[in-house]
């Protein structure tokens, strides 16, 4: 009886959203086997999965999909290593501590739309402060967000300096949270800091490593705003990620039914990481060791 | 010597985090001429003619009253719902519980992508895309998963002998729920609360596609600064002032919290 009155709480929620859910993947499955765009209304047919061969085959869409992975293993990885090492920098007692922390908040924080506008403008090829202090190095402009070389990575460093702080802050947690034993107890042995670090740190943070990876991974699939604001894809689509493609084929195109399309294929990449997530987050808590 | 080089790498590091905040901040103040000028001018009169522009900008204080509106909104309705059904699922047993949880956690992981172009149709379809409940409603959608996964954290604070001992007081489930756990866990509550007004202040996707010409929020209008002619980089550096400072203060107003809820709520790394 006691148990029946707490259900209330909570099943008209999760079965609204779960009904949603449903609703929508089965409405999306079902576009996506048509040919439904907004500039032939009327003329939608069955084409079974001609839209999943067609992004097989699209130039387009395979380079986009290639340049998503690249810019999510190497802005994560960069974040992963910068953050670890700013977090182990961090880790010991010193003035000012609590403000270094309330600094490393604020990109966290930062709406990302003003993120990218403040990127742009860094790096203005004229104007720039980027441009600027390469200049005061005697090293040439270099066109960062109008040269196809170099413009995916332009968009890394606003993301990078974006989220980098938040790698640094879940490190310093998890780092935290460590018992100091085994460390001083190796150190008391005669190891090196470096010894210390590789042997005994490093193996105890690996799996909140991970779990802080796939969390920036996840995320990083899905970044649109920095990207939009920044070079909207340009110069010659070099900066095109598949999000961004999925958006100009629904909203520039009008291809419905490509566009989401492009969507399942990216919700597919982001529920393996999800799994993978489960499996280290949750089985871990199960097995207490946090 | 090692302590002296240890600060050195602070200040660099804090440098690289708030140089370039600093200095768009610091261009909103100037004329134009010293915004441009090469080498940049470190020491200028501050002058406040781009923040007159801005504010004399009815779009723009448009766009402001409807992100004030629209995250307040949707964060409360998400933090309502939030805390009942947070409620319900702490009261249950731990599988029922943990499956709940990963389902609820999954519901934030898919891209905004797949949903939002249906919500496009039907929204268009309906004559609702420049409506202020359409956009509102979708960001409630979206923020009370969120709000579901944070919340449990601060309810699984709160001794089982409270809830417990209300129960043998014969107090009904929504009398502990109002009695016992908001004020318990008020602290929490308002947390949550923040933090989706912040999501959803910086949210710029579904704002993009959903809104129209009277329900603009500030991160779509922005954009408008950057216009054929080029960028306007005075007008827009203190408009991106405006747009962010009040989400900085609300970030520091909830540190702790901040990195928590980002990091999936209920996942304790």
């Amino acid at each position: 009886m006691f148990k029946d009155a707490t259900k209330l709480f909570y099943q008209p929620v999760i079965a609204f959203f779960g009904a949603v859910s449903v609703v929508i993947t089965i409405y999306v499955l079902w576009l996506t086997l048509h040919n439904i765009s907004l500039l032939r209304p009327g003329q939608e047919q069955f084409i079974g999965l001609n839209n999943y061969v067609r992004l097989l085959l699209d130039t387009r869409g395979l380079n986009a999909l290639w340049r998503t992975v690249l810019f999510t293993v190497i802005a994560t990885v960069i974040e992963l290593i910068i953050g670890l090492s700013i977090a182990l920098l961090l880790d010991r007692e010193f003035h000012g501590k609590k403000i270094a922390r309330a600094i490393m908040l604020v990109p966290i924080v930062m709406t990302p739309i003003v993120v990218g506008l403040t990127w742009r403008f860094m790096f203005d090829p004229s104007s720039g402060m980027a441009n600027y202090l390469l200049s005061l190095l005697h090293l040439g402009p270099v066109d960062w967000l109008g040269n196809p070389q170099v413009a995916l990575f332009s968009v890394m460093i606003a993301d990078i300096w974006q989220w980098t702080p938040f790698v640094v802050l879940l490190t310093m947690a998890s780092l935290e949270s460590l018992p100091g034993d085994p460390q001083n107890a190796a150190r008391v042995d005669g190891a090196r800091e470096w010894q210390v670090l590789w042997h005994v740190t490093l193996p105890a943070l690996h799996r909140a490593l991970l779990v802080v990876a796939l969390i920036r991974a996840i995320d990083s699939v899905k970044t649109f705003d920095i990207f939009y604001i920044m070079t909207r894809g340009g110069p010659a689509l070099s900066t095109e990620t598949l999000n961004l493609y999925g958006y100009i084929s629904a909203f520039t195109n009008f291809d419905i039914s490509y566009a989401l399309t492009i969507a399942m294929v990216l919700t597919i990449f982001t529920n393996v990481a999800l799994l993978l997530l489960y499996n280290l987050a949750f089985k871990a808590q199960a097995r207490g060791a946090v | 010597m090692r302590k002296l080089a240890f600060y050195i790498a602070i200040v660099v590091l804090l440098v690289a985090v708030l140089f370039p905040l600093y200095w768009v901040v610091v261009t909103s103040v100037k004329t134009t001429k010293d915004a441009f000028a090469i080498p940049p001018v470190w020491f200028f009169e501050p002058t406040w003619e781009n923040y007159q522009r801005v504010l004399n900008n009815g779009v723009f204080i448009r766009a402001f009253l409807n992100s004030v509106l629209i995250s307040f909104t949707a964060s409360f309705i998400s933090v309502a719902i939030g805390a009942l059904a947070a409620y319900g699922l702490v009261a249950q047993d731990e599988p029922v519980r943990r499956s709940n949880e990963k389902f609820v956690l999954s519901l934030r992981i898919a891209p905004p992508l797949i949903f939002i172009i249906p919500t496009y149709f039907l929204a268009a379809q309906l004559k609702l895309l420049n409506n202020h409940w359409v956009i509102i409603a979708v960001y409630a959608f979206i923020n009370v998963p969120f709000a579901i996964s944070l919340l449990i954290t601060f309810f699984e604070d709160i001794p089982r002998e409270l809830r417990d001992a209300a129960k043998v007081d014969g107090a009904r489930e929504l009398t502990i729920f109002w009695n016992v756990f908001l004020p318990v866990a008020k602290g929490g509550i308002v947390a949550t609360l923040i933090l989706c007004v912040l999501f959803t202040w910086n949210e710029f996707f579904v704002a993009l596609v959903l809104t129209g010409r009277d329900t603009q929020t500030l991160p779509v209008s922005i954009t408008s600064f950057l216009t054929f002619q080029g960028v306007q980089w005075g007008p827009l550096t203190a408009a991106a002032t405006l747009v962010m400072l009040p989400m900085l203060v609300l970030g520091m107003l909830v540190q702790g919290q901040v990195v928590r809820g980002m990091s999936l709520g209920s996942i304790k790394g």
